[in-house]
């Protein structure tokens, strides 16, 4: 079976619609990430309380919301689990989920009760927890821009390295906008996105490499469109596999591994599209503007 | 033709050792706190107030030393009890039954008391059939025995309230008797040595016992009245005995004060959901990825698809030679590495498709395939695993275990791209002279 037969699109002469697209979609992030302020971040980065139930008989989340009430200085955020309305994750400040509980077993009575999770976050403790992931978020994004250094010449290795922060903060920008929490998972998320989005810029400027080696041109443009349009039916495969087993984790997955199955969708997706869209673009524009040569 | 031989008993082999490494599953490979359930606590060692200059690392130590006293007192299997950093102690125990309960006794601030042991054979005989007489207590020793079980010792009678506690003792060192023998030797403050000089002088001849926590941990017989504020225990212990003796009388006479700043409780029901929903999402990914590269690529698709399989086979045996153990992002990484597994093979049977579009012969369109895609290969896998490797080692957490997997599956996927599948293919179409291939 083939689905992709030899194609003959000529991407890159509407490269300057695809940077607006990409713009906008970043700077609505940019916008929605300030006006959520602290509500964008994760207990594990801010510190908070988590708490998660399972009651005898199904509610709403509103009439949990409705018992408690009176401790609403709590900042209280209530959340259904699974379609049977029956499980809840309740989040608040740090250290009141035991007062939560109480208040909850009062109310309904502690035999209809279970908690299925508890997790306490100090703020001492969300400070480590927030720098261990930064750190190992910057640590890993620099080695592999050192790798994306050594292994490319000049004009691909710095259109590569945008490449890859175009794909973070489209990825960061659906997060925002979509009201998900930046927390450990998603920084993973995105060395996980980091890593595997070079993959494909990686194989096109591969071939494209090899194809201007064959053909001697000089006429760039051309070499690329050729070079995506020969490697385009490999770029779409893979990531169709990828993503279809991120789907799974998504759709059957479980609460825990939604938002990071969330996050990794986007990225791949937004991984093969800037790896056509925006890196290889990037050096026609740049090559237009002030020309050079790449050298092999 | 013999050197494809020799490649198919290689791959064999590899197959074998793996099936060894992983059976029986339940054995090999542990699950993590979070698919079991369990507690994962992280306590913040204080400073203690009155010292100025306090060792934080050592206060840690004692401290550590305490929370394992009082966790094999609770009784957890494969309990965990680390420091992390100078002045932090993480302690994970699994399949915890009452968490909340575990996590109060964990957190006290050890209690060292010294109280006389009485002698009275009355009094001993009524504690022991459940009448403990007013003023006394009925206290025990623990120690492991050769099973790593926990056994209480015959009871001892005890006077409360102790006769001296933690706060007057100053130091406790493991030193050598004239003879050679390792011994305990006590420093008392001033207040500690007016009272020891009080109960020793009176109670010649009886046993002071030294509790930790309500456990007792030694109690030697006092041979004579000390004033000197110094005393030694001597006995018949080993010189790991005598150092865990000292640890245990500094940790009482500077008791450090412990505050959970994480807690994690996972109860086992959760965690078993966990592991459904995850292995269920893993199954359906990889049954869709299996039947796509079967009706994309025919025969060749098989061909990665039993790739695919060995893939997850290396995956499984690494984690249990190296005793990695499976979380639930762990899992999330597993089907991750097989949806990038087929990555390598599509690359090599994309290239051969367009190697025999040029007019090539199979075995010039494979060799061709397998060679130009190799590049592209490593270079597509390095930058992934380098994120892997990261987030194994600098990873908090469960986070570790999707480090492991995503880096253990993207290697062993190399491997089968280039070994496995090439061998394979190699001995098909050169033994059974394949004069034209379907892909």
């Amino acid at each position: 079976m083939e689905l992709i037969k030899k194609t003959n699109f000529d991407f890159l002469s509407y490269r300057k619609y695809f940077y607006i697209i990409s713009l906008t979609i970043i700077i609505a992030g940019i916008i929605s990430f300030a006006l959520r302020g602290k509500k964008n971040f994760g207990p594990d980065f801010i510190g908070g309380d988590l708490l998660q139930i399972q009651i005898t008989s199904p509610v709403s989340s509103a009439t949990i919301r409705n018992y408690l009430q009176p401790l609403d200085k709590f900042q209280i955020r209530v959340q259904t689990v699974g379609s049977l309305h029956n499980q809840f994750i309740i989040r608040s400040l740090p250290n009141t989920s035991s007062i939560i509980l109480t208040q909850l077993q009062d109310t309904i009575g502690a035999s209809n009760i279970k908690v299925l999770s508890n997790s306490v976050i100090s703020p001492t403790m969300s400070t480590t927890l927030r720098n261990k992931a930064l750190i190992a978020f910057f640590i890993g994004l620099i080695a592999i821009l050192i790798y994306i250094a050594i292994r490319f010449e000049f004009h691909f290795g710095i259109t590569a390295t945008i490449a890859t922060f175009h794909d973070l903060l489209i990825v960061m920008a659906f997060m925002a906008l979509a009201g998900k929490t930046f927390d450990s998972t998603l920084i993973a998320a995105l060395l996980t996105i980091a890593g595997y989005s070079t993959n494909d810029t990686i194989v096109i400027f591969d071939r494209i490499r090899e194809n201007i080696r064959k053909t001697r041109s000089t006429n760039y443009m051309e070499v690329f469109n050729k070079s995506i349009n020969e490697t385009l039916s490999r770029t779409t495969l893979t990531v169709c596999t990828v993503v279809f087993v991120d789907l799974a984790l998504f759709f059957f997955g479980g609460e825990a591994l939604h938002d990071f199955a969330y996050a990794l969708l986007i990225g791949f997706v937004v991984g093969a599209y800037s790896s056509i869209f925006i890196a290889s673009a990037l050096i026609i524009s740049w090559q237009k503007k002030n020309p050079f040569k790449i050298k092999l | 033709m013999k050197n494809h031989y020799i490649r198919l008993f290689i791959i064999a082999a590899i197959i074998g050792l793996c099936i060894w490494a992983i059976y029986p599953v339940q054995q090999k490979i542990k699950e993590g706190l979070d698919l079991k359930g369990g507690v994962h606590i992280v306590l913040q060692v204080e400073k203690p107030l009155n010292i100025p200059h306090p060792n934080m690392s050592d206060v840690t130590n004692r401290a550590l030393e305490i929370i394992r006293n009082r966790v094999d007192a609770l009784g957890i299997s494969e309990p965990s009890i680390e420091k992390s950093g100078m002045d932090r102690i993480i302690v994970d125990l699994p399949g915890v039954k009452q968490p909340q309960q575990a996590i109060k006794i964990i957190g006290k601030t050890a209690l060292l008391e010294f109280c006389l042991v009485s002698d009275n054979q009355q009094k001993i005989a009524e504690a022991i059939s459940g009448k403990v007489p007013k003023g006394y207590q009925l206290l025990y020793s623990e120690k492991r025995n050769a099973n790593g079980v926990m056994e209480k010792s015959a009871p001892l009678l005890v006077k409360v309230p102790p006769e001296l506690t933690g706060a007057d003792l100053s130091d406790a060192q493991v030193g050598y008797s004239n003879s050679g023998f390792p011994v305990v030797s006590l420093t008392f403050n001033s207040k500690g040595t007016t009272k020891f000089s009080d109960v020793t002088s009176a109670n010649v001849g009886k046993r002071l016992a030294i509790i930790l926590d309500g456990i007792i941990q030694s109690a030697p017989v006092i041979r004579e009245a000390i004033s000197g504020g110094k005393a030694q225990i001597s006995g018949n212990f080993s010189l790991s005995e005598a150092k865990n003796l000292a640890l245990v009388l500094r940790a009482g006479a500077l008791p450090a004060k412990v505050k959970v700043i994480y807690k994690q409780i996972i109860g086992p029901s959760l965690g078993k959901q966990y592991i459904q929903d995850a292995i269920h999402a893993a199954l359906w990914g990889s049954i869709v990825v299996v039947l796509f590269m079967i009706i994309y690529y025919a025969g060749f698709g098989l061909l990665a698809d039993f790739a695919l399989v060995l893939n997850i086979l290396m995956l499984l045996a690494v984690m249990a030679v190296f005793k990695g153990t499976l979380t639930l992002p762990g899992i999330a990484g597993i089907a991750l590495t097989i949806g990038m597994s087929v990555d390598a093979n599509i690359l090599i049977f994309e290239r051969i498709r367009e190697e025999l579009k040029l007019g090539k012969s199979p075995r010039g369109a494979i060799d061709a395939g397998y060679h130009r895609a190799w590049s592209a290969i490593i270079d597509s896998h390095v930058t992934t695993i380098i994120a892997g490797i990261i987030l194994f080692y600098l990873g908090a957490g469960a986070i570790k275990g999707f480090g492991f997997t995503l880096t253990v599956g993207l290697a062993a996927n190399l491997l089968t791209a280039v070994f496995i599948t090439k061998s394979i293919v190699d001995y098909i179409v050169d033994a059974k002279g394949v004069e034209k291939i379907r892909i």
